[in-house]
C-alpha cells in the first residue's frame, strides 16, 4: 500500500497530519466490518445466486435428486453432486408469459410512480417554499407517510380504493348523480369504478397508494434544495422583469436539476422493490396484472419452491435496475453535464 | 417572492391545506375504523363519531386484552428484530462512516480511494433485496436460523449498513477534528478519541441514523415474510396475514395497524429535525 498523504482541498476537514503507525491499523479496523459485512451478506449472495441461476435446485433437493429418488439410481448431477447445471431456467424466462407480464408491470409502476411522485413533489415544493403560518406543522405532517408501513398504507389503500363502501366511491356516487344531466359524459359516467378489481385501475391504485408515501418525500428534499438557492438570483431576475414562469425554468429547476436526478433515481430504484402494497391490496391479481418481479420472484422462491428459476428472475430485475440506473444517468448528463 | 397578492395567498393555503387532508385523511379513517360497529364499516361510509355512528372501544378490547399475547408477541419480535438491527448498523456504520471521513484509503488493484469505497457502499442499498432471497433462504434453513430474531437482525444490519456508512461519513466530515486531535496529542489512542469524544459530539447524526434504520427494519416485509414462519414473526407479516383469515376485519386490522404505526410515527415527529436532516443529506451528498 502506497504511503498515504494529507488530504487537502474540496471542503474536507484537515486530516490528522501524521500518520502513525496505530493509525495504519486503525484504518483498516475502522472501515472492515462493514465491508466484511456487505462482502458477505450481499457480494457472496450475489454470486451464489448466480451460480443457482444456472442449476435446478429446488427446496430441499433438485430436479436431479428427484429423478434420481424416483428411479433409485444414484444421483448423477454436475461433478457428482445431487444437482445439474443446467441453462434451462434462463431458456424458460424468454417464453414465460407471467414473468414478461410481472416485468411489464414493474417498468409501468417505476416510470409512472416516478413522474407522478416527481411531478407533485416539485409542485408542492414551490408552494410550500412560500413562508406561511404554520409551515412547522406541514413540515411534520408530511413526514407521516414515509415513516408508515407499507402493509398499513394498503390497506388504508384498500378501504380508501373500495369500489362501493368507501369514502372514494361514496364522492364518486354522488358527483356522478349530480353530473347525471350533463350532456356528452353525463349519461356515460358509471358510478362504481373497479379500483382494485380491473387490472390497469389497480395498477394505477397501486402507483397512487405508493405516490401518496413518497411524494412528501420528494417534496422535503426538493424544498431544502430550493431554500439553499440564495434570494439575491430571483431578486435580479425580478430588476430584470422575468415572470414567476421564467424565473421557475431559468433559474429553480436547472439549479435543482443534480438533487431532482438524484431523488428521481433514489425513487425509481425503490419502486423496482415493491411487493408489500401489491401482496395486501390486490395479491398480484387480477391473474396476474399487477404482480411486480419481487413479488413473482418470492412466490417462485417460496410457494413454488423453485430456486434455480427464482434466481434467474432475480437476475432479470437485476439487468432491468442496472439499465435503468444507466439509460437514466446517460440522459441526465446530456441534459445537464453537472449533474450526477 | 416576498410580495403576495391576495389571490396568491388564498391559493397557497388551500393547496397546503388540500395536501395535509389528503396526508391525514386515510389516519382518520383507520382511528374511526377502529372504533365503528362491524355493520357500520360494511354498509356506506361513516364519516363523523357521534354524528353517523355510534363508537365502540369492542376492537380495542379485544387487541389489547383478549389478544393481548398474540399482540404483544409481534410488537416484541418487531421491536427486537428493528432494536437489533439499528444497534449493528449504526455502530458498523459509524465506524466505516468515521474511516472513510478521517484516513485515506487506497485499493491499488482497483485504483479505488475513500470516494470510490462510498460509492460500493452505497450502491449496495440499491440492490433489489429479491436477488438475496434464494441465497437467504438456503443459508438461514442450514444454519438452523429461519424463524430467528438473529436471522432478522443480521439481514436488517446488512440492508441498514450502506445508508449509515453514507449519513455518518456526511457527518464526520462536517465535525472538526482540533478536538480529536488535542485528546490524541494528549496521549489518547484513535479508539479512544473516537468512542469518548467522537461518538458523543455526533449524537444528532447518529440519532438520524438510528432512525432510518429503525424505520425501515419496523416495516420492512419481504425478508420478514421470508425468514420467520410461526415464532419470530413481525407486525408486518402478521398484518398482511389478515388479509385471508375469515375475510377481512377491518375494524380489527386498523387498531392494529394504528398499534403497529403509532410508536414510529409519534418517535418521527418528536425527532423531526434529524429526519429531514439525514433525508437531505443522503440525498444531497449523493
Amino acid at each position: 500500500m502506497p504511503r498515504s498523504k494529507k488530504q487537502t482541498g474540496l471542503g474536507k476537514p484537515a486530516e490528522v497530519t501524521d500518520i502513525t503507525r496505530e493509525d495504519r491499523v486503525m484504518k483498516r479496523v475502522f472501515l472492515s466490518p462493514a465491508v466484511i459485512v456487505l462482502l458477505a451478506l450481499s457480494i457472496f449472495p450475489l454470486f451464489w445466486s448466480l451460480g443457482i441461476s444456472f442449476t435446478d435446485i429446488l427446496r430441499g433437493g433438485s430436479t436431479t435428486a428427484r429423478e434420481a429418488a424416483m428411479t433409485e439410481s444414484a444421483p448423477s448431477g454436475f461433478l457428482g453432486m445431487d444437482f445439474s447445471v443446467t441453462l434451462r431456467n434462463y431458456d424458460r424466462l424468454l417464453d414465460d408469459q407471467r414473468l414478461h407480464t410481472a416485468a411489464r408491470n414493474t417498468m409501468y409502476y417505476v416510470f409512472v410512480g416516478v413522474t407522478v411522485q416527481f411531478v407533485f413533489g416539485m409542485l408542492l415544493a414551490l408552494v410550500l417554499n412560500q413562508s406561511f403560518v404554520g409551515r412547522k406543522v406541514v413540515r411534520v405532517i408530511f413526514l407521516m407517510p414515509m415513516m408508515t408501513m407499507p402493509v398499513v398504507v394498503a390497506y388504508a389503500g384498500r378501504m380508501m380504493f373500495d369500489s362501493y363502501r368507501s369514502p372514494i366511491a361514496d364522492l364518486w356516487r354522488h358527483m356522478v348523480t349530480w353530473w347525471a344531466d350533463m350532456p356528452l359524459i353525463g349519461s356515460k359516467l358509471d358510478p362504481i369504478i373497479p379500483w382494485l378489481t380491473d387490472g390497469s385501475w389497480a395498477r394505477a391504485s397501486i402507483v397512487l397508494m405508493d405516490s401518496w408515501q413518497w411524494i412528501p418525500f420528494v417534496t422535503l428534499i426538493l424544498l431544502a434544495g430550493m431554500q439553499a438557492i440564495p434570494d439575491d438570483i430571483y431578486e435580479a431576475a425580478r430588476v430584470d422583469g422575468a415572470s414567476s414562469w421564467q424565473m421557475f425554468w431559468r433559474i429553480t429547476f436547472p439549479i435543482l436539476l443534480p438533487l431532482s436526478v438524484t431523488v428521481i433515481l433514489i425513487r425509481g430504484l425503490e419502486i423496482f422493490k415493491i411487493i408489500d402494497v401489491i401482496v395486501v391490496t390486490t395479491g398480484g391479481g387480477p391473474g396476474s396484472a399487477t404482480e411486480s418481479l419481487t413479488m413473482y420472484i418470492y412466490k417462485t422462491a417460496l410457494t413454488f419452491g423453485n430456486y434455480g428459476y427464482a434466481a434467474a428472475i432475480s437476475f432479470v430485475l437485476l439487468v432491468l435496475v442496472i439499465i435503468f440506473a444507466t439509460v437514466f444517468l446517460a440522459v441526465a448528463r446530456r441534459a445537464a453535464p453537472r449533474a450526477a | 417572492m416576498k410580495r403576495r397578492t391576495l389571490g396568491q395567498s388564498i391559493l397557497l393555503y388551500a393547496v397546503v391545506i388540500f395536501w395535509c387532508f389528503i396526508v391525514l385523511f386515510p389516519f382518520y379513517w383507520l382511528g374511526t375504523t377502529s372504533f365503528k360497529r362491524q355493520l357500520d364499516v360494511l354498509r356506506l361510509p361513516k364519516y363523523i363519531p357521534f354524528y353517523d355512528f355510534e363508537p365502540t372501544t369492542e376492537h380495542w378490547d379485544y387487541l389489547l386484552n383478549m389478544r393481548r399475547d398474540v399482540t404483544w408477541r409481534h410488537f416484541r419480535n418487531s421491536l427486537i428484530a428493528a432494536s437489533g438491527a439499528t444497534a449493528g448498523a449504526v455502530f458498523i456504520g459509524a465506524m466505516a462512516g468515521y474511516g472513510l471521513s478521517r484516513f485515506r484509503y487506497h485499493w491499488p488493484k482497483l485504483n479505488w480511494n475513500n470516494d470510490n469505497i462510498a460509492f460500493w457502499i452505497i450502491s449496495q442499498r440499491f440492490l433489489p433485496p429479491a436477488l438475496f432471497v434464494v441465497p437467504f433462504l438456503i443459508a438461514y434453513a442450514n444454519l438452523g436460523m429461519i424463524d430467528t430474531h438473529v436471522g432478522l437482525i443480521i439481514a436488517y444490519t446488512m440492508f441498514n449498513i450502506p445508508f449509515a456508512v453514507w449519513i455518518m461519513r456526511d457527518f464526520f466530515d462536517g465535525l472538526p477534528v482540533d478536538l480529536e486531535e488535542s485528546a490524541r496529542v494528549d496521549g489518547a489512542s484513535r479508539w479512544t478519541a473516537f468512542t469518548r469524544i467522537v461518538l458523543p459530539l455526533s449524537a444528532p447524526g447518529l440519532a438520524s441514523v438510528s432512525i432510518f434504520s429503525f424505520v425501515f427494519s419496523w416495516n420492512e416485509y419481504l425478508y420478514a415474510l421470508m425468514l420467520t414462519n410461526f415464532k419470530a414473526i413481525t407486525l408486518p407479516v402478521y398484518i398482511a396475514g389478515q388479509n385471508t383469515q375469515r375475510g377481512v376485519e377491518w375494524w380489527y386490522i386498523s387498531a392494529l395497524a394504528i398499534t403497529a404505526v403509532l410508536p414510529v410515527i409519534a418517535v418521527g415527529l418528536l425527532l423531526e429535525r434529524f429526519i429531514t436532516r439525514g433525508l437531505v443529506a443522503g440525498a444531497i451528498k449523493g
